[in-house]
C-alpha cells in the first residue's frame, strides 16, 4: 500500500475557498495528511498516509497581514500550515461540531470578497496583456516568425484570462460559503 | 474619519461587531474577546479567529479600539472616546427596538 499521495495542481482544481477547505477536509478523513503547505502547494501536494483525522482547513487570503494575524489564529488552537502566495491554510482538529475560523457571515463574505479581487486583478493583468498584444497587429507590421510568437502569447494570454474568468464566476455564486 | 461617517458605518451595527466592541471597554487580546463573549452569550456566539481578527482590524483602522500593549505580537486592545460613542449610541437603538419589540412578547 503506497504511503504518499501525488495531486496535481489542487490550488487549480479546487479554486473556491470552501471547496478548497472541504476537499483537505476529506482527504484527511481519508487518512491522507499535508503537515506544511509551501508557495507550490497550488501546482502540487504530497500527501502521507497516516490514521483517519477529523480536521478543519481554513483558506485565508491575507496580502498584507496584520503584525498579530498569526498570534490570534494560534491563541485560538489553530495550527499554521504554511502559505500560498498571499493564501494562509489552517488546521485543528475537532470531534463534534465543526469548528469555524469564520463565525459569522459578515466574515465569509469578505474572506470571499478578498480571494475575487485577488483573482479579479490576475484576470484584468491578462485581459490588458491580451489587448495590448491584439492592438500590436494593427498598429505594427510583424514578420512572420514574429507574427507565430505573438498569436500564441494572444492565445495564451485569453485562455488564462476565460479560465480566471471562470474562476470568478464560481467563488461569486459561493460567495456566501 | 469624521463622525457622521462613522455612523452611517457602524449603526446599526452587526451582533459581532457589537460585543467585540461592548468586550473591548476592558483592555482585552484577540483570545480572551472571543471567551469574554461566550460568556456573555451563554456560550450561543462562538467568535471564530477570522472573524475577531477581521473586525479588529476594521475597528482599529476607523478608530473605535486602540492597541494598548503587545507582547509575543499579542496585542492587547481597548475602545476609544469614539468607540465608546458609537457603542452608547448602537446600546440606545437597540434599547429602542426592546421597548417596541416587548410587546410583542
Amino acid at each position: 500500500m503506497k504511503d504518499k499521495k501525488i495531486v496535481l495542481f489542487p490550488g487549480f482544481r479546487h479554486v473556491v475557498p470552501a471547496d478548497f477547505e472541504s476537499w483537505l477536509e476529506k482527504m484527511a478523513s481519508a487518512g491522507w495528511h499535508i503537515d506544511r503547505i509551501t508557495q507550490w502547494s497550488s501546482f502540487v501536494m504530497v500527501f502521507r498516509r497516516g490514521a483517519p483525522k477529523k480536521y478543519r482547513f481554513v483558506y485565508d487570503l491575507q496580502a498584507a497581514p496584520r503584525k498579530d494575524y498569526r498570534a490570534i489564529y494560534q491563541e485560538f488552537g489553530w495550527e499554521y500550515l504554511g502559505r500560498m502566495a498571499s493564501v494562509f491554510i489552517w488546521r485543528k482538529e475537532y470531534r463534534d461540531a465543526r469548528l469555524e475560523a469564520f463565525s459569522d457571515q459578515e466574515s465569509i463574505l469578505q474572506r470571499n470578497r478578498r480571494t475575487l479581487i485577488a483573482v479579479s486583478i490576475a484576470f484584468y493583468m491578462f485581459l490588458l496583456a491580451a489587448l495590448i498584444l491584439g492592438l500590436s497587429f494593427f498598429t505594427r507590421t510583424l514578420a512572420p516568425g514574429e507574427l507565430f510568437q505573438a498569436v500564441l502569447a494572444l492565445a495564451l494570454f485569453l485562455a488564462v484570462a476565460a479560465y480566471l474568468g471562470r474562476v470568478m464566476l464560481k467563488i461569486g455564486r459561493k460567495r456566501e460559503y | 474619519m469624521n463622525w457622521e461617517k462613522l455612523r452611517r458605518r457602524y449603526i446599526p451595527m452587526s451582533e459581532t461587531m457589537f460585543y467585540i466592541l461592548f468586550s473591548l471597554q476592558e483592555e482585552r487580546h484577540g483570545y480572551a474577546i472571543m471567551q469574554h463573549v461566550k460568556e456573555l452569550t451563554g456560550g450561543r456566539i462562538i467568535l471564530g479567529a477570522g472573524t475577531v481578527y477581521s473586525t479588529i482590524g476594521k475597528l482599529e483602522r476607523d478608530g473605535l479600539i486602540k492597541a494598548v500593549s503587545e507582547e509575543n505580537r499579542r496585542k492587547t486592545y481597548l475602545i476609544t472616546e469614539a468607540g465608546n460613542r458609537i457603542l452608547r449610541e448602537e446600546a440606545a437603538r437597540i434599547a429602542e427596538l426592546y421597548q417596541h419589540a416587548e410587546v410583542l412578547l
